[in-house]
């Protein structure tokens, strides 16, 4: 028998920083969750692949995700992740660059950034946690705080309507993007890993439980399990979606892989190409 | 692949790119402004020549985010921009001096406030320059006169953010970025070149913030080498892990990020003097304004005036020793600058009151002429 | 499916918060709140029904703390000593030494 006083799962010890934990999250915070998706992800694309890959956050709680991983990582400025991994991956495009963002991180301040690293279809895999509003800061609205929601900054309700990140990237020019929740940890493990060996700008966005100010201010559900339940029962694969009308869909959550493509060659490549063509080549 | 060894007609534009690339810079990240955009395309043009990486980035933000990013896959990385470019970089600035990334960055002041005189030299930036990202650091600043400068200034800012693990500013204007001179290009055996340090020891035994007995910095390992970095911008203790309320590991690092600056004065400071020796008059300058000031310090010798001139090359940080042995020498220390009167503060900070100082400002986008200085000297020879 | 023969639900002091997401997420009910809270103030969940557990490691999937593990045999207990020798143990010895360097006063704050 193990003793349970120090013990860590096995993922943990393989793969985190053990002596900073227990991490910082709330009880039964999603983003523990999302981490174990990543590392799930890892133990089947193998060692090597993890040596080679390093991770870029924001700030928000979601920011905090790759700091317990024992690998490289940049904790940067609030909304500016995708900035500096751009710059990673078009100076070593041998590795695998993961960024983690919170959704008002990604789509409000950073949103900028965000479409533009899209456009560029580079080849960095950024994953989105999505909990409907700015945690960290104590629960604000946030750019996918839907609309009426109650949040510390709409008391009246949010008179503001929500991003939806699969549309938006899919206009600006990502080539590979899908989206699940916490509750769907195996679909968003196998889309996570699809992602990474991904050539282009890769996006998938996770809804997480945020029981601590999602759950009590916009769901009325301050118990993580009531909020997983709730994506459970919210949720409607992409396939099942398009054989129901719009009006059946209100309030749903489309979860699947909304995009795969390969036309569009991936900036690195263009960047070698570039450098031949002035060096004369 | 570089400029050839040997004097060469430039702009202080194509110096600057020209330097840095001998530096060794293989990543540039910019966002176009007047009158900083010729670096940009210079370096669009020259960058992947070397094999280096050019990046038009969405703004300024994303350009200084993107040249730390590139700093930690193991890059020399620069940005240029001007006023309003270098407000907006304000909080990536902070981010690499809390994270101890080499990077450098070049603002050629415009006249602010705003978006300002939009192609008219200034020197107002100079505070924002020591101050401009909130909390506690040190920073150098270097202050190109000449186009030969902003080669040999490149070289030198790439070596101290090296060596310093810190950000270098290089405080440009529009009249250096666009003068045209013969820039004298040495042989690359005879430049010095500072190369990024790495761990000698392996990655399980390396404390990425805590360095060696005497050593202010660590050496720096790339993203990717198995050295597990925490580039942490949340306050940090020596793992790079974020500090919760522990006051005394704060007070530990940001000391550090004050102090090994500041403390290192003596060996990061240039400056230049001509006529000094027997001088009862200083001119205290830098930049551009330098320049003026120099033809306005020989105008007064001729007219029996004593006076020398002191060019300030680093400013920050700034050298009070200079100052304070000039201010026992002299009776007046005149400040042309083109802002309201920044430097001078510092200047009449250092003096101690050994010696009066005249500041003598200049806005609008102009240079001083060299008898608006000259007539400052001579009022203060009475 | 039958159940499994399980040798140990190893749930942590150190990490569990007691968010109990492992309770939901177990379709056999093998695990109960405890009784008693431990050092930390939570009451873990226990593994009340361990012969009912079909190591689905659903609670380790959905336990966001790295808190919990299905140790079915063993084999796997093996396999975690090991791995916390090869991968984990190695980073943890530099903390000492910067404790020490730290407790006796870095360089640049004397004098
Ligand atoms: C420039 C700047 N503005 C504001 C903040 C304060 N701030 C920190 S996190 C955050 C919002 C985080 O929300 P989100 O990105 O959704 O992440 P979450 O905490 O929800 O995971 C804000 C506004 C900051 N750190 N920097
Ligand atoms: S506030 Fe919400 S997102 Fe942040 S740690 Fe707590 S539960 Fe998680
Ligand atoms: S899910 Fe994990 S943290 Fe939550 S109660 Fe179970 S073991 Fe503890
Ligand atoms: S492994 Fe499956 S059956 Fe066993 S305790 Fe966990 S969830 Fe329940
Ligand atoms: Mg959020």
């Amino acid at each position: 028998m193990i003793p349970e006083s120090e013990f860590e799962n096995i993922l943990a010890k393989k793969y985190m920083r053990t002596e900073i934990m227990p991490h910082a999250f709330c009880p039964g915070c999603g983003l523990g969750i999302i981490e174990r998706i990543i590392l799930m992800a890892f133990e089947e694309l193998g060692w090597d692949e993890w040596e080679k890959t390093v991770f870029v956050s924001g700030i928000g709680c979601s920011g905090w995700v790759p700091l317990y991983f024992r690998r490289d990582a940049a904790h940067t400025l609030h909304g500016r992740a995708l900035a500096f991994a751009t710059a990673l991956k078009a100076s070593r495009p041998e590795l695998n660059v993961i960024v983690i963002m919170g959704d008002g991180d990604s789509m409000g301040i950073g949103g900028n950034h965000l479409i533009h690293a899209a456009r560029r279809n580079i080849g960095i895999t950024a994953i989105i946690a999505t909990n409907m509003l700015y945690s960290l800061t104590g629960g604000q609205m946030a750019p996918t705080t839907p609309e009426g929601a109650r949040t510390q900054t709409t008391p009246y309700g949010s008179i503001e309507p929500n991003f939806d990140l699969m549309e938006l990237l899919k206009a600006a020019g990502a080539t590979y993007l899908a989206r699940w929740t916490t509750y769907h940890f195996m679909q968003a493990k196998n889309s996570l890993k699809k992602a990474i060996k991904h050539k282009g700008f890769a996006a998938i966005e996770i809804l997480f439980q945020c029981p601590t100010y999602a759950g009590r201010y916009i769901l009325n559900k301050p118990d993580p399990r009531d909020m997983l339940q709730w994506f459970k029962e919210n949720s409607v694969p992409l396939t099942v979606a398009k054989k129901k009308d719009p009006e059946e869909l209100k309030g749903k959550i489309l979860v699947g892989e909304f995009l795969h493509r390969t036309d569009r060659v991936e900036y690195t490549e263009k960047l070698k190409e570039l450098e031949k063509r002035a060096k004369g080549g | 692949m570089y400029v050839e060894p040997g004097i060469h007609l430039m702009q202080g534009d194509e110096a600057i790119v020209e330097g840095s690339l001998i530096a060794g810079c293989r990543f540039f990240a910019g966002y176009p402004i007047t009158p900083a955009t010729e670096i940009a395309e210079r370096m669009s043009r020259r960058m992947p020549q070397v094999g280096g990486v050019f990046m038009q980035m969405e703004d300024e933000l994303a350009s200084i985010l993107a040249i730390i990013g590139a700093s930690w896959a193991g890059k020399k990385a620069m940005t240029a921009t001007s006023g309003p470019g270098y407000s907006l970089m304000q909080e990536g600035l902070g981010y690499a001096i809390l994270t101890e990334t080499p990077i450098v960055i070049t603002d050629v002041q415009r006249g602010g406030p705003s978006t300002g005189l939009v192609t008219l030299p200034s020197q107002g930036d100079v505070m924002q320059a020591r101050w401009g990202s909130h909390g506690d650091y040190g920073i150098i600043a270097l202050a190109p006169s000449s186009a030969q400068d902003m080669f040999d200034l490149a070289i030198r800012a790439f070596n101290l953010s090296e060596e310093y693990r810190n950000p270098v500013v290089i405080l440009a204007d529009e009249v250096i970025a666009h003068v045209r001179e013969p820039v004298k290009v040495p042989p690359l055996e005879e430049i010095e070149i500072v190369e990024r340090r790495k761990p000698s020891v392996p990655p399980e035994e390396y404390i990425p913030y805590l360095p060696d007995p005497g050593e202010w910095v660590t050496p720096m390992p790339a993203f990717g080498e198995g050295y597990n970095m925490l580039v942490e911008s949340v306050m940090h203790d020596e793992f790079g892990h974020r500090i919760g309320t522990d006051h005394v590991a704060a007070e530990r690092t940001i000391k550090r990020v004050y102090y090994k600056i500041e403390k290192n004065v003596e060996k990061i400071a240039m400056y230049e003097t001509e006529l000094m020796e027997d001088a009862e008059i200083a001119v205290v300058s830098y930049g551009s304004t330098a320049r003026t000031s120099l033809r306005a310090v020989r105008e007064a010798r001729k007219l029996g005036i004593k006076a020398g001139i002191l060019r300030l090359i680093t400013l920050w940080p700034f050298y009070d020793k200079i100052i304070e042995d000039i201010a026992s020498q002299v009776r007046a220390i005149v400040v042309p600058e083109m802002n309201m009167g920044k430097i001078v503060r510092e200047v009449e900070r250092a003096a101690k009151g050994n010696a009066e100082v005249m500041s003598l400002p200049k806005v609008g986008g102009v240079l001083h002429h060299p008898d608006e200085v000259l007539s400052a000297i001579k009022k203060a020879a009475r | 499916m039958a159940a499994t023969r399980v040798n140990q639900i190893a749930v942590s002091d150190k990490l569990c918060k007691g968010c109990y997401l492992c309770i939901w997420a177990c379709p056999w009910n093998v695990l109960e709140i405890s009784e008693e809270r431990n050092w930390r103030g939570v009451k873990k969940p226990v593994a009340t029904k361990i012969e009912n557990c079909r190591a689905c490691r659903l609670c380790e999937y959905y336990c966001p703390d790295f808190a919990i593990q299905v140790i079915v045999d063993e084999e796997e207990e093996k396999e975690i000593l090991e791995v916390e020798e090869r991968y984990e143990k190695p980073w943890l010895r530099r903390i000492e030494r910067r404790n020490e360097i730290v407790s006796r006063g870095v360089w640049w704050l004397e004098s």
